[in-house]
């Protein structure tokens, strides 16, 4: 199995790396990177824990070869915090009880992200609909949603 | 789950991927957006000993629209022509269904090409595509064919295409005036659900713009492949749409189904399900028809 040689631009930073073919991003960005805030749960696409950014659309990165997205930008849940400042999302993540265990927190986030750079005021189905491939178990998912809401409408009055 | 060893070829002009298909024949896989085929070979359901990754190819993620055809490159993906404004208005079945395939992550990766090839029988793809009346566009290193979909599926994951040929595109009738599309997908819950029926039916309507000059139903889920339902089809070509007209349709596509009993659901509510689903995603295309 022949290695390859990939760039990856991670959080604004590129890297240079050598992988197997059969490594996937979620493998890279964790044991490579050490960027383990990207889960891994089901493994086979159906979770999302392993939710990142590629290019700013989010993906399952446990479905992704890290070969075949050589030269993208991905953003990973360690690249949405500005320094020591939570991003509006995460803030209220908190502040809603919206983190129970927080495995699946990281691609949550990274969801909500997406959604509100492409619309800044979403309905709460739009909110359904753009979580709807990340799996929460102990929420019931609403207290996600109003984070979700209250983030929205903290970000369009900033 | 780790996924097996392979070697990795990604090519990136398309006689370099022929070449690699040709001399691997049978042993490669072609890797689209790796959301079957992946999860397939961390199942350890497949092992090929070649991975063909197809997202340098140039081209392969385009629309171009040229006498009156939709050519969809195979690398679109379901987000992409959910979302392009084109293929909406001139394929809206296939829109709705690639808007309704799994969830964002998984439409923000899986092709039109991938979705095809896998040729599952309630695919959200496939059935737009048949009622939309589109053509597989194969290529290999000996040449090119090519298969009108209707011909192309052969069973759960099975199709005409060959080893050494890779799906180069889709080709459709782009609609227009006085045609239009619909689709209708029923699961079990609203997000990431494989369809328990799903339906899209296609309508082109004469000057008239009353008289039905071609339409045709596909129906998914109820028959080892997506089909497409002669009875439908006949009862509607060449007679004034209606509501009427629309009943006696979705009964003979019903007629027409093969549905089986599995942990998903009965035959029995399964046919019950196209009469319903057909019924409405017919009003949907005759809707559109009349709006163009």
């Amino acid at each position: 199995m022949k290695k390859l040689a990939i760039t990856l631009v991670v959080n604004d930073t590129e890297h240079e790396l050598l992988v197997a073919p059969n490594r996937t991003l979620a493998q890279v960005l964790r044991e490579d990177l050490g960027l383990t805030g990207t889960k891994q749960g089901c493994q086979v696409g159906d979770c999302g824990s392993c939710t990142v950014l590629l290019d700013d659309e989010p993906v399952n990165s446990c479905l992704v070869l890290a070969a075949q997205v050589t030269g993208r930008r991905v953003r990973t849940i360690e690249g949405v915090a500005d320094g020591n400042r939570l991003h509006p999302i995460q803030e209220a993540m908190v502040e809603h009880g919206a983190i129970q265990c927080g495995f699946c927190s990281p691609g949550m986030i990274l969801s909500a992200k997406s959604l509100l750079e492409k619309n800044p005021d979403p309905s709460n189905g739009d909110i359904r609909q753009a979580l709807s491939g990340n799996l929460c178990r102990c929420t019931g998912y609403q207290k996600i949603v109003e984070a979700v809401a209250d983030a929205a409408q903290k970000m369009g009055r900033a | 789950m780790l996924l097996p060893r392979f070697e990795y070829h990604r090519p990136a002009r398309l006689d370099e991927a022929l070449a690699i298909l040709a001399q691997h024949q049978g042993q490669a896989a072609v890797l689209a957006g790796g959301t079957d085929l992946l999860v397939g070979m961390k199942h350890k359901l497949m092992k090929p000993a070649h991975v063909v990754g197809l997202e340098a190819l140039e081209g392969f993620g385009q629309i171009q629209e040229q006498e009156g055809m939709l050519l969809l490159g195979p690398m679109l993906t379901a987000s992409a022509l959910a979302g392009e404004p084109g293929v909406r208005a001139r394929a809206t079945a296939l829109a709705l269904g690639a808007g309704v395939l799994g969830s964002p992550q998984v439409r923000n990766r899986a092709t039109v090409g991938g979705n095809v090839c896998n040729a599952r029988p309630a695919a959200d793809m496939c059935v737009p595509l048949l009622a939309l009346g589109a053509t597989a566009l194969l290529q290999s290193a000996h040449g090119a064919r090519e298969v009108p979909l209707s011909e192309f599926f052969l069973g759960p994951g099975r199709t005409v295409r060959t080893p050494g040929e890779l799906l180069c595109g889709v080709k459709l009738p782009a609609g227009g005036p006085g045609v239009g599309s619909g689709y209708q997908k029923l699961g079990l819950r609203q997000a990431l659900e494989i369809a328990l029926v799903n339906v899209a039916a296609f309508v082109a309507l004469e000057d008239d713009g009353q008289t039905v000059k071609t339409a045709r139903v596909a129906l998914g889920a109820v028959a080892p492949t997506p089909i497409l339902s002669p009875g439908a089809e006949a009862a509607l070509t060449g007679q004034v749409i209606s509501e009427e007209l629309i009943r006696q349709a979705a009964q003979a596509a019903a007629a027409d189904a093969r549905p089986i009993d599995d942990h998903r659901g009965s035959a029995d509510f399964r046919r019950q399900e196209v009469l319903v689903l057909t019924r409405r995603a017919l009003q949907q295309a005759w809707q559109a028809a009349r709006q163009d």
